[in-house]
């Protein structure tokens, strides 16, 4: 068994780039992500010295709070990780300030104005400032105006705006959230966050494929037979029933995570590792993708909504019998869909790409399934050979395992599948970062390249509008099959696949 | 290549009107245009190699006071020439010495102060002092004074304005006019003083120029290594936030020794360290203590003793006591080069015998990318698991690396080096 050590030789050395002084200012500071990711998250980065001296947070929301509260509040929140770091945390609160503002008044941007530039000036931010709204997505195109018309975007290179996903409904809603966050700054000020892409795995598919040889050159429709993208999710709605009722499992997970992996997956490789380069080639190939059946959507996609299930002793109900779910509802927490792109590399080859809820297993995965051997020389142990697969495995278990044939033992010529497998853990054993530490890392740095720019954002919606028009205006003809809760969604999925004669992996 | 920021050519300006023309230029000059908010860099500039060989005539000028690949050039061929081992690192503070005894007269004019490193520009400090100490000893004190704005062409919209301030003279008249200085400096801002220069300077000017909160920049390779590690140990204990260019540049040393250990499965070996060997360039030892210093804290060694190699000046055997009692033995022996690197005791190689017990021995090798492991690799290690790799050169000037601290800094040192300057400290033979 692997003896769980930390390497002792590994402490203070994730220091490689130099984040400058630096004031964060959080809209919608009383929200929860502020207590549970965003605040975690900082105090993450400070214990790593990744911030400097000179960072201030400044948290900002209608509640009347003083500092005091806003530190006091956040304290209790982190309760577990001060107690094992309190001094840290005397320092690191030192920086925490609270500023009551109203977003959509504007006198109260006047203060806020005043309030920073007193920052600047107590704690040598030097007037750098990246601004989160965590807010209500109603309030992102209102919130971009208000900041604007403050001035506190007028310096290109000192201000930021980072802003929550869903970035829009529809491809319509984000076309016209970009005209007005581009109205009020310029384009590499504006970081989209999806926090998928925070995740290493995620960004290892990156490194995988570009900077080994063994696997672009066999990364395209000759050698691929097809690709399935999983992210599957044990849990159900929780307490996200407003908010998910509104968007379902398409605009929850596909239009964004399940979108940034296959582009990650299916982009042609970039000519230099910069923010644009490889936000150009991933908004190329998005542009390249269709669903598999433009004119016919509902004949390459498949809802699903997860009913009751689970045990006699532990039960678990169904979507439509969570707190603050209507009874009646049609909303879809598990969707299935085939996509082509229409590329050099990827023409012909079927992408197949699946979440839900209530599944079996919680993991997110890539799989790419190469085209078989031409002739069979040998006999299977399984009846056929296998065909090679490369398992991009992004949560948990993070590695990746590469399937193939050899001669099974005995005195036949019998061949039977095996794995070689990389795992994070076996070879580097430490925890990773929280998305958001690397994300808020990355955005106060000016680095864009974890964030998705409007053309990818516009892109991806672009991608799903005859799904999400369908569901829009002829529902019947998408309709959401039921299935079982801790199930791997219903059967009409694995219809989908079925007609090329293949299924579903089950992990 | 590095810009020339100044917005005008540096102002002479005499001693005592540098802070009235500094008000009045900022007051009518740059009305409309605010000082940047950021920091004030205070720099001691000698630069005595590149005025050592702008004076023989072995480079040309104008002394400019930035790393520049000629003078590095011309001072390796010159350690032969001037009777040092061919080990001599051209940085080293006893070739410029040595240069010094040499017949030279040519002049040439003294930009110190007015180039900055586009990396450093790029953080607009707010004020930039220089403190450029001729070769002239008698030389009076020239101040110049100069405003600079960020150029439009370097996408600097927005961007705040500051200033150069350059004392130039002989050694006495700086030190005369080291009171301008802190008005100069004022509270309001972060001050961070580089030492670029020999600590084995005058203590007195350092003194001066380095108070508490300012935040010191030093480079522990250059000067007697006593007094390399005296001047890091006393002024981290002060509380000073103190940060060792030397030290830094070992990142890609502990980077790979790092790696080596990242896999789960080695890392039962590191409690079981029984010998560690360490080469360096030339004789000076500090950065291989540090080196030294940083295994054996990072594995709560305790150090038992250590004295000097007798025959290898700058060797060090130490023994350490493991958390569980054994004893771990520490070699640190300079080695001759070739070529070596620009700063004095850059590492050649590094070995590390692990002896887990059931499990085989592990010996993990890492060599410098210009080095060799011909002398770790001998000796007794067939029945061992290797592993072996070949660490590469960082490729940073100073300025870069000097930019990056200003870019983020910190007010007090990084933990790492403050527990590991005083272990290496007590590692170096007296």
């Amino acid at each position: 068994m692997t003896t769980l050590l930390t390497n002792p030789l590994r402490v203070g050395l994730r220091q490689e780039r130099v984040i400058s002084p630096q004031c964060m200012v959080i809209f919608g500071a009383s929200g929860d992500l502020t207590h549970r990711k965003l605040v975690p998250a900082l105090f993450e980065l400070f214990r790593q010295r990744r911030l400097p001296s000179e960072f201030a947070v400044l948290g900002c929301a209608r509640r009347p709070w003083s500092d005091e509260e806003f530190r006091a509040k956040m304290a209790a929140a982190l309760a577990p990780v001060i107690a094992e770091h309190p001094v840290a945390w005397e320092q690191f609160s030192q920086g925490l300030f609270y500023e009551p503002v109203d977003l959509q008044q504007s006198e109260h941007l006047v203060r806020l104005a005043q309030r920073l530039e007193a920052i600047d000036r107590l704690r040598a931010t030097r007037g750098n400032r990246t601004f989160y709204l965590s807010v209500s997505p109603e309030f992102y195109a209102s919130g971009c105006r208000a900041l604007a018309a403050a001035g506190l975007l007028a310096d290109a290179e000192r201000s930021r705006v980072v802003i929550e996903k869903p970035f829009g409904r529809d491809y319509g809603s984000a076309q016209a959230l970009n005209k007005v966050v581009q109205a009020c700054s310029s384009e590499n000020q504006v970081f989209r966050i999806d926090h998928y892409l925070g995740k290493e795995t995620v960004q290892n598919i990156l490194v995988l494929r570009f900077a080994n040889t063994i696997f672009e050159p066999i990364w395209n429709r000759n050698y691929i037979a097809n690709v399935q993208i999983t992210a599957a999710e044990t849990v159900g709605v929780e307490d996200r029933a407003g908010y998910y009722e509104s968007s379902g499992a398409l605009r929850d997970m596909v239009q964004n995570h399940l979108t940034q992996i296959l582009a990650l997956t299916t982009m042609e490789p970039p000519g230099r590792f910069d923010a644009e380069a490889i936000r150009n080639e991933k908004a190329k190939v998005l542009q390249a993708a269709r669903l598999a059946d433009e004119d016919e959507p509902w004949k390459c996609c498949v809802r699903g909504q997860y009913g009751p299930g689970g045990s006699a002793a532990r039960p678990l109900p169904g979507y439509r019998q969570e707190a603050g779910v209507n009874p009646n509802s049609t909303t879809e927490t598990y969707v299935a869909m085939k996509l082509f792109i229409n590329n050099w590399r990827w023409q012909g080859v079927p992408f197949y790409l699946r979440t839900g809820k209530r599944l079996p297993k919680r993991l997110s995965e890539v799989v790419l399934t190469f085209r078989e051997a031409p002739v069979h020389l040998f006999d299977a142990a399984g009846g056929a050979p296998t065909p090679n697969q490369l398992i991009l495995r992004i949560q948990p278990d993070e590695g990746a395992d590469i399937k193939f044939e050899v001669k099974a033992p005995g005195s036949g010529m019998r061949s039977r599948p095996v794995d070689m497998a990389f795992s994070y853990d076996d070879s580097f054993g430490e925890p990773s970062d929280e998305g958001y530490v690397r994300l808020l890392a990355d955005a106060m740095l000016g680095d864009p390249t974890l964030y998705t720019r409007s053309d990818e954002v516009e892109a991806a919606w672009r991608l799903y509008t005859p799904l999400l028009e369908l569901i829009e205006e002829s529902p019947w003809q998408l309709p959401v099959h039921p299935y079982e809760a801790r199930t791997w969604g219903p059967a009409a999925a694995d219809n989908l696949l079925a007609e090329e004669g293949l299924s579903w992996r089950r992990p | 290549m590095s810009a020339q920021l100044t917005l005008q050519a540096p102002l002479d300006v005499p001693p005592a009107e540098v802070g009235p023309y500094l008000e009045r230029l900022w007051n009518d000059g740059l009305e409309g245009s605010t000082g940047a908010a950021t920091f004030t860099l205070l720099v001691w500039e000698p630069s005595w190699l590149e005025q050592q060989m702008v004076r023989l005539g072995r480079v040309e000028g104008p002394i400019r006071g930035l790393d520049r690949d000629d003078v590095l050039q011309a001072a390796s061929a010159a350690i032969t020439a001037v009777g040092l081992p061919l080990s001599t690192a051209p940085m080293d503070p006893r070739l410029t010495w040595a240069l010094g005894t040499l017949p030279g007269t040519q002049q040439s004019s003294d930009q110190r102060g007015q180039f900055v490193e586009s990396a450093i520009s790029a953080h607009m400090p707010r004020r930039l002092i220089t403190l450029a100490p001729t070769l002239e000893a008698g030389r009076p004190l020239e101040t110049m004074v100069a405003a600079f704005c960020p150029l439009p062409e370097e996408g600097s919209a927005g961007a705040a304005c500051g200033d150069v301030i350059v004392l130039r003279g002989g050694l006495g008249a700086i030190q005369q006019g080291l009171p301008l200085i802190q008005p100069l400096v004022g509270d309001d801002l972060p001050c961070w003083v580089w030492w670029n220069s020999s600590l084995d300077e005058p203590p007195e000017m350092l003194e001066a120029l380095a108070p508490l909160p300012r935040r010191l920049v030093i480079d522990t390779s250059l000067g007697e290594p006593a007094r390399c590690l005296d001047v890091l140990t006393e002024r981290i204990a002060m509380g000073q936030a103190v940060n060792d260019l030397n030290w830094l540049r070992l990142r890609s040393w502990r980077e790979s020794l790092a790696m080596v250990f990242d896999p789960p499965s080695r890392r039962e070996a590191l409690a079981h360290v029984v010998q560690l060997d360490v080469d360096v360039e030339g004789d000076h030892p500090v950065k291989g203590l540090l080196l030294v210093a940083w295994i054996s804290d990072r594995l709560g060694w305790h150090l038992i003793s250590s004295q000097a190699v007798p025959e290898e000046k700058g060797g060090v055997d130490a023994e350490f006591q493991r958390t569980d009692g054994a004893t771990v033995r520490v070699r640190l022996m300079p080695v001759p080069v070739g070529a070596p690197k620009a700063h004095p005791g850059a590492i050649v190689g590094l070995r590390l015998i692990c002896e887990p017990p059931s499990r085989p021995h592990l010996c993990v090798i890492l060599c410098s990318e210009s080095g060799g492991c011909m002398r770790l690799e001998s000796g007794g290690m067939a029945s061992m698991e290797l592993a072996e790799d070949v660490v590469p050169l960082p490729e940073e000037k100073e300025e870069v690396e000097m930019a990056r601290l200003l870019g983020g800094g910190h007010d007090s040192t990084n933990p790492l080096l403050a527990a590991v300057a005083p272990l290496a400290a007590a590692l170096l033979p007296r």
